[in-house]
């Protein structure tokens, strides 16, 4: 099964995409902060990761730019999660580096077929 | 073009500017046209000050009537190319022919229904005004538009005022010609006369002539003297060896030989004088023995007696000396006639002289008081009388009020005379002049001048054509003094002077008086104003101008503007404003610096200053705004501070919210797997007030930041279809809930559009959910198509909602863009929503420079319709 990367400081939105991702089959890993989240990315195996954009310590944009320069995640398909639409943001998500992006809420059908569109256009 | 008709005669601050803009015009004119110094600078200044107005009159010229061939001669005109110098339209050619005819202005509204119309020169309506000089019609002042109808009262009052004024300037023009040409004609013959004499003194002339004469016919003496017709005497003025000096001697006719001769015209020789009988006992004492004596004549005219005496009793007169006198006699008699011609000519060219001086100097002077009385000074001087006054007439209390005043026993300065009061209410009354040979027995003498020592009085009204401007009265106090037909001529010489001079200052007045009362409102202004010539330099300001910035006026005179109130770093923009200025209004904001150099915000006004039509300077305004700045910077700060608390809040909000939205639809899957489907729709009751308060937030938060004006635009490029195939994805599942048909139709290529892609997209969803949510089991279409901007000058791309739902009456439709308005409070609970998202749609098309329309009916469905410019300008993001 494909292997995810959650990285989100809120727990309760760790939670529950967690759980509805494991439902769906995913397997999932999570860290809770920008520097955790790059050295799980740059040590682990995964196929995809959520990157939430407001995190502490390093912000999801700084962590994006370190895995794009680390060979082992140059090509590791990530999915940007900002609050609600601000413009500024998705630009911002795609320049550093990320491959989507999606808002929060999740709405979740709509996230599910941004995962399943990459995992199989990365395959 | 001319003013169209008379314009209703409420006094608006419209009319009431138009009609002091006129009369200053009017003013301007009349000024020049009076101030022109010949005939033909009058012509000049007429047509170029009624060209220079801008009162819309496409030509203007004068044409004289030359009485010879009864043609009309242009004299200058203007606003025509090409018009032919000394131009001539034959007798019986062109419309102005009427004017000269019967004198009276002429108005054809359309010139091409005119047969006699001189159709070479392209015009639609031609006003024509005759111009009259003393009683009689010189010419005509011809004005046309191109327009046909262009002329309305207006015109008609201004230009007759033009033509009544050049008329007073040409006649004083043509007599002033008139009189200089008789000065010279008299200096010449002053001039010719003193050649033919040799000698000016008469009295030495004679002399010679006498003395001549004794030597070449060997008498003894003589003497000559001349006739003083006025005293009916004769005065001897040369005497040489009679046995005493009789010169200053008078005789009657009749008395003596020199009398007898002169009352008898006939030469008289008398063998013994002793003898005689008619001898003069003023001569009784001289030692003569005979005497010959003839009459000095000019024609049969007696100008002076010569008598020869032999004292020797042996020598005789006889026929030979008779003849030798005769050659002598004529001698005499020129030299007196001359004399007498030339005392004549030199008086009368000092009268000329003094009128040309008073034209000269009243030329340029426009106070009316000293005008008037050196006007007064000079008639008083010419006239050889004791005093005199004027006076001039008050038409608001149809009064004469006495203006200057000279030697009449008191200053009458000040006196108010009514018409038919004393002299000069009785000229006043009458309009023609008054001799009155004694004033104490005179019955209409008035009150007011009992007390003067007056003993005879000329009076005359002033009048310009016969319209009365006040009067002027010369006195003489010297009863052996008598006022005639002479000295009524020598005032009436200056009656017209008086008269144009009080015309003059009364429209000087006017404009003065008009002058001050905007002066008022400029010094009194809590504005400041500071006006500028054409360097920029300042030439005046008012006190809120002083106050402002802590200059006086005489500080600032002179000045550079934008070097006195700037700093190194407002210089350079401040003549930005400046030079804008001297061109177009101008209005901006801008920080200023005061005397002290402390900093004052002001907002500046900037307007260009135009006189006759041309820039001459510009005028800036100052609003100090330090405290409305103030104001605003704290009304900003406060909105900044909501704001931030909104969209900190907000977040704060979404945090939970999201933890209720997500784990309602997560425990909605799960309760499946627990065998608990029972608990599913009220989960989904959760998840949906969740999601609506969500939408809730989400909108107030964009409403704030648009009226903040924080909400950002990202203007991207990108393909119009995809976009609208991502929407009507989206919005499938509202329609289906309804029962609805849900239709796209894109028009033609719709290609790609550059503007902001996420409020593009928000825009149609907004519409695309209100238009599912009001219409059941119905038609909702989705319109798309590309147009040109009705300015041509670019392309917008049309997006139409129309359902075929509820509908709503023009009275919902009035308010269904402001926030909050939902036709009802009842349409949220039977529908839902925020009533923010169509307040939100019309921001976000303002924000693209776009537009949203609505039009609908109740029962009968919506359309809304979003015109968005394929381009918007803006900041460019980079493409997705």
């Amino acid at each position: 099964m494909p292997k995810i990367l959650l990285v989100e400081d809120n727990e309760m939105n760790r939670d529950m995409l967690s759980r509805r991702l494991m439902r769906r089959g995913y397997e999932v890993e999570m860290a809770t902060d920008g520097l955790e989240g790059v050295t799980m990315a740059v040590a682990g195996t995964y196929d995809l990761v959520l990157m939430d954009m407001s995190l502490p310590g390093i912000d999801g944009w700084e962590a994006t730019r370190r895995l794009r320069q680390a060979p082992e995640t140059t090509t590791l398909p990530i999915i940007a999660l900002t609050a609600h639409a601000m413009a500024g943001d998705r630009e911002r998500a795609l320049e550093a580096g990320c491959s989507d992006y999606d808002t929060k809420p999740v709405e979740f059908d709509r996230l599910l077929g941004k995962i399943t569109a990459l995992l199989s256009g990365g395959a | 073009m001319g003013t169209k008709g008379r314009r209703p005669a409420r006094a608006t601050p419209e009319r009431r500017d138009h009609a002091a803009r006129r009369q200053a015009a009017l003013l301007r004119l009349t000024t020049a046209i009076a101030a022109a110094a010949d005939e033909r600078a009058v012509y000049g200044s007429m047509v170029t000050g009624l060209h220079d107005e801008a009162l819309g009159f496409n030509f203007i010229g004068v044409f004289l009537h030359d009485p010879a061939t009864g043609d009309r001669v242009l004299q200058a005109s203007r606003g025509w190319k090409d018009v032919p110098a000394n131009w001539r339209v034959k007798r019986g050619e062109g419309i102005s022919e009427q004017a000269i005819q019967d004198g009276r202005l002429h108005y054809t509204a359309d010139v091409t229904r005119e047969s006699r119309y001189l159709p070479s020169l392209n015009s639609g309506s031609e006003v024509d005004v005759p111009l009259r000089v003393d009683g009689e019609t010189i010419g005509v002042l011809v004005v046309e538009s191109s327009e046909p109808r262009a002329f309305g009262e207006e015109d008609f009052e201004i230009l007759t005022a033009a033509a009544n004024q050049a008329s007073i300037a040409i006649g004083r023009a043509r007599l002033f010609d008139t009189e200089r040409r008789r000065a010279g004609e008299q200096q010449a013959l002053l001039d010719t006369m003193r050649d033919l004499a040799g000698e000016l003194e008469l009295a030495r002339v004679l002399q010679a002539v006498l003395e001549r004469a004794v030597t070449l016919l060997g008498v003894t003496g003589g003497e000559v003297a001349i006739y003083d017709e006025e005293r009916r005497e004769l005065a001897v003025v040369a005497s040489k060896n009679i046995g005493k000096d009789s010169t200053g001697t008078r005789i009657r006719p009749g008395e003596g030989a020199m009398g007898t001769v002169a009352e008898s015209l006939e030469p008289l020789i008398i063998p013994s004088y002793h003898e005689w009988l008619g001898q003069s006992p003023q001569y009784a004492d001289v030692m003569v023995h005979s005497v010959m004596a003839a009459p000095l004549l000019i024609g049969r005219r007696l100008v002076g007696a010569i008598a020869t005496v032999h004292s020797d009793p042996a020598r005789l007169f006889g026929g030979e000396d008779l003849r030798l006198l005769n050659l002598f006699a004529p001698q005499a008699a020129i030299a007196i006639e001359n004399a007498r011609l030339f005392d004549a000519e030199r008086q009368r060219a000092e009268e000329q002289q003094a009128l040309l001086d008073t034209m000269r100097d009243l030329a340029g002077e426009l106070e009316l008081s000293r005008v008037l009385q050196a006007v007064l000074e000079r008639a008083v001087t010419l006239l050889g009388v004791t005093g005199g006054e004027v006076a001039i007439y008050d038409e608001d209390r149809q009064e004469l009020e006495v203006v200057a005043s000279e030697k009449i026993g008191k200053d009458s300065t000040g006196t108010r005379i009514r018409p038919g009061e004393g002299a000069m209410g009785t000229v006043a009354k009458t309009l023609e002049p008054l001799i009155i040979p004694s004033y104490h027995e005179w019955l209409g003498q008035s009150p007011q001048y009992a007390d003067v020592m007056v003993h005879s009085v000329m009076a005359a009204p002033l009048l310009i054509g016969r319209r009365l401007v006040g009067a002027i009265a010369t006195v003489h106090s010297d009863p052996a003094r008598m006022f005639g037909g002479e000295d009524l001529r020598l005032l009436n010489l200056f009656a017209p002077q008086a008269a144009i001079a009080i015309e003059n200052a009364r429209l000087f007045t006017d404009s003065q008086r008009q002058r001050e009362y905007f002066e008022a409102l400029v010094s009194n202004s809590p504005v400041a104003i500071v006006s500028l010539d054409r360097e920029y330099k300042i030439l005046t300001c008012n006190p809120a101008f002083e106050t402002l910035f802590g200059y006086s006026r005489q500080e600032v005179v002179g000045q550079d503007l934008d070097a006195l109130i700037t700093t190194e770093a407002t210089r350079e923009e401040a003549k930005g404003y400046t030079e804008r200025a001297i061109r177009q209004p101008i209005h901006g904001f801008a920080r200023r610096r005061r005397k002290d150099g402390s900093p004052v915000d002001v907002e500046v006004l900037g307007v260009p200053v135009l006189a006759e039509g041309s820039r001459v300077g510009l005028m800036a305004l100052y609003h100090d705004i330090t405290e409305l700045l103030q104001a605003r910077r704290e009304a900003e700060a406060a909105s900044q501070a909501k704001s931030q608390f909104l969209a900190s809040m907000s977040h704060e909000l979404r945090t939970p919210l999201n933890a209720i939205i997500g784990y309602s639809e997560m425990l909605q899957e799960e309760v499946g797997d627990l065998g608990q489907e029972a608990l599913v729709p009220d989960l989904r009751k959760i998840h949906a007030a969740g999601r609506h308060l969500l939408s809730l937030i989400n909108n107030v938060l964009d409403l704030s930041k648009i009226e903040a004006g924080k909400m950002d635009v990202y203007a991207e490029t990108f393909e119009v279809n995809p976009m609208l195939e991502d929407v009507v994805a989206t919005v499938r599942p509202l329609a289906d809930r309804n029962a609805n048909k849900l239709v796209v139709r894109a028009e033609g290529v719709l290609g790609s559009m550059h503007a902001d892609l996420t409020k593009v997209r928000q825009i149609l969803l907004n519409l695309l959910s209100n238009a599912c949510k009001f219409t059941e089991r119905g038609t909702v279409v989705l319109g798309a198509l590309r147009e040109p901007t009705p300015d041509g000058g670019g392309e917008s791309m049309v997006f139409r909602v129309a359902d075929t739902g509820i509908g709503m009456t023009p009275e919902q439709m009035e308010r269904l863009f402001e926030a909050f308005a939902q036709a009802e409070a009842s349409t949220t609970s039977t529908y839902g929503g925020t009533g923010l998202g169509l307040a939100i749609t019309r921001r976000f098309c303002h924000l693209m420079g776009g537009d949203v329309q609505v039009e609908s009916a109740a029962g009968r469905g919506s359309t809304f319709t979003v015109r968005l410019p394929v381009r918007m300008d803006g900041p460019v993001a980079t493409a997705a």
